[in-house]
């Protein structure tokens, strides 16, 4: 019971944030305010997704590939009411996926690669070259998840 | 050959009539991707524009900086290409482009002088969010992205302040024709400092976390999935031009966050 409650509130939690996140980038894309409630709601449709295919042990790129699959897939679904701005609410909604901590957790690796002494030099080159693997396998599963919903409606009706 | 003799020949005024055609639709597609739009969806609002117009076939080559069209109509062709400004990204305006394209492709404008006047319509009068909202905002989006990442609540409000005056200093930077990089650079700086030194003053156990979301508006997520969706989409081209841009940008905000990691070094 209390690790439901826990999970249900850390689920709570991360698409409360998700939504924030999303509507902050929204309103720095000039989104208007329709577009923004839409985006807001993608935000925390994505990171739900995510979080709970994480807490199935999924990894983060298998997690955020469905994650953004599911937003691509609803904005289809709500096509009529997104008129042209779908493709843009939809990405929105997935960038508080974006893995931008890892990017720059594997630049600063590979700055610390060039100090005179490297303590230990394996590890650093390990961690930054899973950190960088990780940024390029998890942005070509939201681009992916985003993209081929559309696709697969295209060949559909084709 | 004379301004008489232009006038009657019909290649020369057929050649006239594509070339204001080329210029509007390439002025349309550059709107478009300046606003943010990803190749297929700028291909589509320039192809549209030009057809919409009577041209019988519409060619594009999408570059990171340029286009260029060629249309073709009554057995002739003409080619023209067109610089490309600093890509950003402008919802409103992104839609206004679009829906416009979508009208004049089912016959709503036909003649060019009113589409560019459309243009010009919403270049002046596509609303903004005020600057002090857009701050704010953006401050909110990099605290919601720390808490995402495990940052703790101490230090919630130093990360939303720090990635607000980033945001600012961003806007201010831009607004005066500093070169993209160095700014980028500056504000990854200023907001890791900010963000680091409110944590730390308030006594958070995530600083170096904190540090790390406070310099998260800077992170270039449209443009790294228009990369991936513009080669995926056909255009290996523009993607891959767009993914060194985002490359070279997340090495200035490394530089930024380090320069800032290393000035706050003995307090960490």
């Amino acid at each position: 019971m209390v690790d439901l409650a826990a999970t249900s509130l850390h689920l709570l939690h991360q698409a409360f944030f998700g939504a924030v996140a999303a509507g902050g980038f929204g309103v720095l894309f000039n989104f208007g305010r329709r577009c923004l409630s839409w985006a807001i709601g993608f935000g925390a449709v994505a990171l739900t997704v995510r979080t709970l295919a994480l807490d199935a042990q999924w990894s983060l790129e298998a997690a955020s590939f469905a994650a953004a699959f599911v937003t691509g897939a609803l904005a289809l679904v709500f096509r009529d009411r997104l008129g042209a701005a779908m493709e843009t609410i939809a990405l929105a909604g997935c960038i508080p996926m974006i893995p931008g901590a890892f990017f720059a957790h594997a630049l600063l690796g590979f700055f610390a690669l060039t100090a005179p002494d490297v303590p230990d030099l394996q590890a650093t080159v390990f961690q930054s070259m899973q950190a960088f693997l990780r940024v390029v396998f998890t942005l070509g599963a939201i681009g992916a998840g985003l993209v081929v919903p559309g696709h697969l409606f295209r060949i559909g009706r084709s | 050959m004379s301004d008489e003799t232009e006038a009657s020949d019909p290649v020369v005024r057929r050649h006239r009539d594509l070339e204001r055609i080329a210029n509007v639709a390439l002025r349309a597609g550059r709107i478009s991707m300046e606003s943010g739009a990803n190749a297929s969806a700028t291909r589509s609002v320039t192809a549209a524009v030009a057809r919409g117009l009577g041209a019988e076939d519409v060619a594009l080559r999408l570059g990171y900086a340029s286009l260029a069209i060629t249309v073709a109509g009554g057995g002739n062709s003409i080619t023209r290409m067109s610089g490309v400004g600093r890509l950003g990204v402008d919802q409103r305006r992104d839609t206004e482009i679009r829906r416009l394209a979508e009208r004049i492709e089912k016959g709503g404008a036909t003649d060019v002088q009113t589409v560019q006047g459309e243009l010009d319509r919403i270049l002046r009068e596509t609303p903004r969010h005020p600057e002090w909202l857009v701050a704010f905002a953006t401050g909110l989006a990099c605290a919601a992205f720390g808490r995402l990442l495990g940052v703790d609540w101490a230090a919630f409000v130093p990360v939303l302040l720090a990635g607000a005056l980033g945001q600012a200093l961003r806007h201010r930077l831009l607004s005066r024709g500093a070169n993209l990089f160095v700014a980028v650079g500056i504000v990854a700086f200023v907001a890791a400092g900010l963000g680091g030194l409110g944590a730390l003053a308030l006594r958070s156990a995530s600083v170096g976390m904190a540090m790390m979301a406070s310099t998260l508006l800077l992170v270039p997520g449209v443009p790294a999935t228009n990369a991936q969706t513009d080669i995926m989409d056909g255009f290996p081209t523009l993607g891959s031009a767009r993914a060194v841009w985002v490359v070279m940008v997340m090495v200035f905000v490394a530089t930024g966050f380090w320069l800032a990691r290393a000035a706050l070094g003995g307090f960490l």
